[in-house]
């Protein structure tokens, strides 16, 4: 069957965009509202398209379309979408984040009803990244895959570095843009592995070839693992989640597209496309689960000490993406699918709520001099406890069943050490977001707030919206008869989500846990933070320092790569250049001012040298001739 | 009786002499004159070829023909090139080759 | 036994030969133009042998009157003793030896290409004429513009006054 609008129209949602940027970049001058409205439309309508998709999908299955686009020998490159349940989820949440975000910010860029003068290239760039996601998300093959991947990290540089004339905005820019690029080496050099090993880019092809044992064991666990570093650089893994958290110099608008339901996400995503692939590869899935639980627990106590609003909430998603590679670790996509979607929205709401909070305060961010906001701001302040509650994992938010479910899944296939650090992880969740809600919208105010007023609807809708699928979400993890089998059988057709109703009391109890210690803290008062710093003097600084990455990070680059930098470039600047450049380009030079003395510049000579060739050719021609 | 080989023996005569000139001679005026031996040279293999081989009847006039424009290209090229000398000589107060050294090093 | 048309061919021949000699070897330029215009005198003798009586009418007026008298008068204009004493470039032993070398092999490719060979045959002036005005007359009037585009030429290259010298 099919229908006018279906599956088959899936490329036009990221062509929308795409024409968006093409158009609002070069005109925005002459635009209204410097062409803002025109990028809010592309996404609107894509996020309608969506609909039609899913409806589509439902009524008649998964659909692939590719075009040519050219050949190389014996391969094919072709531009292709693939609409399945997977890619069809995340167009879902990319287009419906990335619309009220883009909604949002015509508020947040306005200050004092004035409009940045930036905001042209705002929206452009904005499209730009959602068309680059969106593309990503429908792609059939690894190299269309890795050209968006690119074009999301484009993006994502020119978002996070939009007010680039400020100098920690440029540097958080490059550090983003540079951290991802590391892992995105190794996602290039697993994609061209597997080209290698199979002769194709095609993602269904290639799993195809995979589970008949068309590629050795040994070449497999190589790419995939080297896949994998593409997906830990973009999902800020540790070790290369020292980017996100410097991302937060961008537009808090951005911080909640990029950092909560897209960028961030495609790491997810690619481990969740190439599943297939990685259950060939059982060692690299413990790797994924591994990294997974280490960064979900490292960066959970990370959040307990830091007081930059947005900081805390980039550590916090930091901390769940981890929690997602661990779910994928234990090869539940549809888990972590559905806790990706369950934080992107709730993370998506908190960063949307925090960008109210500062535009209110005058781009105040620190939560220590906050305090009592929800009095002056009630529907962010609301909003922003529901989506913390979420992601602490209170019932019957989403966060609670989606985390769950991810827990069930790791208890039931990976060693009990992982459950157990994930429990631990569970705690610091509740607690840090404890911590945030408490220290900002409740209690005292900590400073003189009588300025501080609500933000404009423009700014509070997109909360609101967002809002219900942060409680709602969650109650899709049940099946409806036999049409819906659950979130888990919507992805992959035959597993469904159960409750071990121990488990959910265990992390229910410790996430109570988290909430009380945080209640104790910052509002009734009774557990003095300051003693507790005092008591865990040592603890606290190292968790300050943020277990000294990005020293450790200065460290290695200071003493390996620039002395190995400067080696090189002494080698080339002697070697590559005064010798093979430069001498190439001497000799030429020096024969030829020594050989343009056989030039006399009389013509009788050349008249007598051209005479002797016709003599001399007309003999050769005689005598082969005859 | 005169053959087609007596006048192509002459011609290759004439045309060497005319190549002797041009690669020897230093003055340009002489030079141009061996030139125009060279295309005597090569009016005589003509109307050797025009009166000793049958081009058929609709072609009988070719040769002769293509000799009156040999001639005809001969005398505007001997006007240019007088042109051009008379030019030269007045750049240059002389007309020998080996002093016309502007494409030297 | 010689034939009365071989005679004349090579009293013919000779002119032109010593013609063209006069003209490379003479050190006097006068003498060249004059040697030059037996060698054209020559090649109008063999043009007459062939029967081509118009041919001959035209080499004798366009190369015996107004390419030598072009020559002297260009001559004339420029400083006539430059030529008086004319000295041939150093090379002019590699000149002669690639001259007889160009000979032999001219003379080589002649003996040894076989032409189908007819009898001499004539052309009137009547025949050429018509088929100069008919079959050929679109490239007749082209030559016609080639010389009247020298002639324009030639006249701006030597033109002085008003020019941008």
């Amino acid at each position: 069957m099919t229908e006018i609008i279906g599956t088959n129209w899936a490329w036009v949602i990221p062509a929308l965009s795409a024409g968006a940027f093409f158009i609002v970049l070069p005109f925005r001058r002459y635009l209204p509202v410097q062409g803002a409205p025109l990028s809010i439309a592309a996404i609107l309508l894509g996020f309608v398209l969506f609909w039609f998709v899913l409806a589509d999908l439902l009524a008649s299955g998964t659909a692939d379309l590719s075009i040519r686009w050219l050949s190389v020998g014996d391969t094919t490159l072709t531009w292709g979408t693939t609409v399945d349940q997977i890619s069809v989820t995340m167009l879902g949440l990319v287009t419906f984040v990335a619309l009220l975000v883009q909604v949002y910010s015509l508020g947040y860029m306005k200050h004092d009803g004035k409009y940045d003068p930036g905001l042209g290239r705002y929206y452009a760039v904005h499209s730009l990244f959602v068309a680059a996601m969106l593309a990503l998300v429908l792609a059939d093959n690894l190299v269309f895959l890795y050209i968006t991947w690119e074009l999301v990290g484009l993006g994502s540089y020119l978002l996070i570095g939009f007010w680039y004339e400020r100098r920690s905005a440029a540097e958080a820019a490059k550090k983003a843009f540079i951290t991802t690029r590391i892992g995105d080496v190794g996602l290039l050099i697993g994609i061209v592995l597997l080209f290698r090993a199979t002769g194709t880019f095609d993602i269904s092809t290639l799993i195809h070839i995979a589970q008949n044992g068309g590629i050795e064991q040994g070449t497999l666990n190589v790419s995939m693992f080297l896949i994998f570093l593409g997906a830990m650089g973009k999902s800020a893994q540790v070790p290369f989640h020292v980017w996100l958290p410097d991302a937060m110099e961008g537009p808090t608008p951005v911080s909640a597209l990029i950092h909560a339901a897209t960028m961030v996400a495609a790491g997810v995503y690619l481990v969740a496309r190439l599943m297939p692939l990685f259950e060939l590869t059982p060692t690299v899935l413990v790797v994924v689960a591994s990294v997974g639980v280490v960064t979900f627990v490292f960066a959970g106590t990370i959040a307990l000490v830091v007081t930059d609003i947005k900081r805390v909430l980039a550590y916090s998603t930091v901390s769940h993406l981890g929690l997602m590679m661990l779910s994928l670790g234990a090869g539940g996509v549809g888990v972590a699918l559905f806790h990706l979607v369950a934080h992107g929205v709730a993370k998506a709401m908190l960063f949307l709520g925090a960008g109210s909070v500062m535009h209110a305060m005058h781009e105040e961010t620190d939560i220590r001099k906050m305090g009592g906001l929800r009095r002056r701001m009630p529907v962010t302040g609301w909003t922003f406890a529901i989506g913390a509650a979420s992601l602490a994992g209170v019932i019957p938010l989403a966060g609670f069943f989606t985390k769950d479910e991810v827990l069930l899944r790791v208890l039931e296939y990976r060693h009990p050490v992982f459950i157990v650090l994930a429990l631990f992880g569970v705690v610091l969740s509740a607690l840090y977001m404890a911590r945030l809600t408490f220290a900002t919208f409740f209690g005292e105010p900590k400073s003189d707030h009588s300025e501080v007023h609500e933000s404009p609807t423009v700014m509070t809708l997109p909360l609101l919206l967002l809002a219900i699928p942060a409680i709602g979400v969650g109650f899709f993890a049940f099946g409806l008869g036999d049409t819906y089998k659950g979130f888990a059988g919507f992805i992959d057709g035959h597993s469904k989500f159960h409750l071990n109703i121990w488990l959910s009391i265990a992390s229910l109890v410790l996430a109570g846990i988290g909430i009380w210690i945080g209640w104790a803290a910052y509002i009734r008062g009774s557990l003095s933070t300051e003693r507790i710093i005092d008591r865990f003097q040592s603890v606290h600084r190292v968790l300050a320092a943020k277990y000294y990455v990005d020293e450790i990070y200065q460290w290695v680059i200071d003493r390996i790569v620039l002395v190995l930098g400067r080696f090189i470039a002494a080698f080339d600047r002697v070697v590559v250049n005064d010798t093979a450049v430069d001498g190439t380009g001497d000799s030429v030079k020096i024969s030829g001012f020594r050989m343009k003395f056989v030039q006399t510049g009389r013509i009788y000579n050349y008249g007598m040298a051209m005479a002797a060739g016709v003599v001399i050719l007309s003999l050769i021609w005689w005598i082969v001739q005859t | 009786m005169i053959e087609l080989a007596h006048l192509q023996v002459l011609a290759a005569a004439l045309f060497s002499i005319g190549l002797y000139g041009v690669l020897a001679r230093r003055s340009a005026v002489l030079i141009l004159m061996s030139i125009e031996l060279m295309l005597n040279a090569v009016n005589i293999n003509l109307i050797g070829y025009a009166t000793f081989v049958d081009f058929g009847e609709a072609q009988r006039a070719l040769g002769q023909v293509l000799i009156i424009f040999v001639i005809t290209i001969a005398a505007a090229e001997l006007a240019l090139a007088i042109a051009i000398i008379l030019r030269l000589y007045r750049n240059r107060s002389s007309v020998n080759v080996d002093q016309i050294d502007a494409l030297r090093w | 036994m010689l034939s009365q048309s071989l005679v004349f061919f090579y009293i013919a021949a000779a002119l032109v030969i010593i013609g063209g000699l006069g003209v490379v070897l003479t050190r006097n330029i006068v003498y060249a133009a004059f040697a030059l215009l037996a060698a054209m005198l020559g090649v109008a003798g063999v043009f007459l042998l062939m029967f081509a009586e118009f041919l001959a009418l035209v080499q004798v007026l366009i190369y015996g009157g107004a390419v030598v008298i072009v020559v002297l008068f260009s001559l004339m204009l420029t400083r006539i003793q430059d030529f008086e004493n004319l000295t041939d470039h150093r090379q002019w032993p590699l000149a002669a030896l690639l001259a007889i070398g160009v000979f032999a092999l001219l003379v080589a490719a002649t003996l040894t290409t076989s032409v189908r060979v007819v009898e001499r045959q004539s052309l009137g002036f009547l025949e050429l004429g018509e088929s100069l005005f008919t079959d050929w007359a679109v490239p007749f009037e082209v030559a016609s513009l080639v010389l009247l585009v020298a002639l324009i030429g030639s006249i701006v290259l030597v033109r002085t006054s008003g020019g941008r010298d």
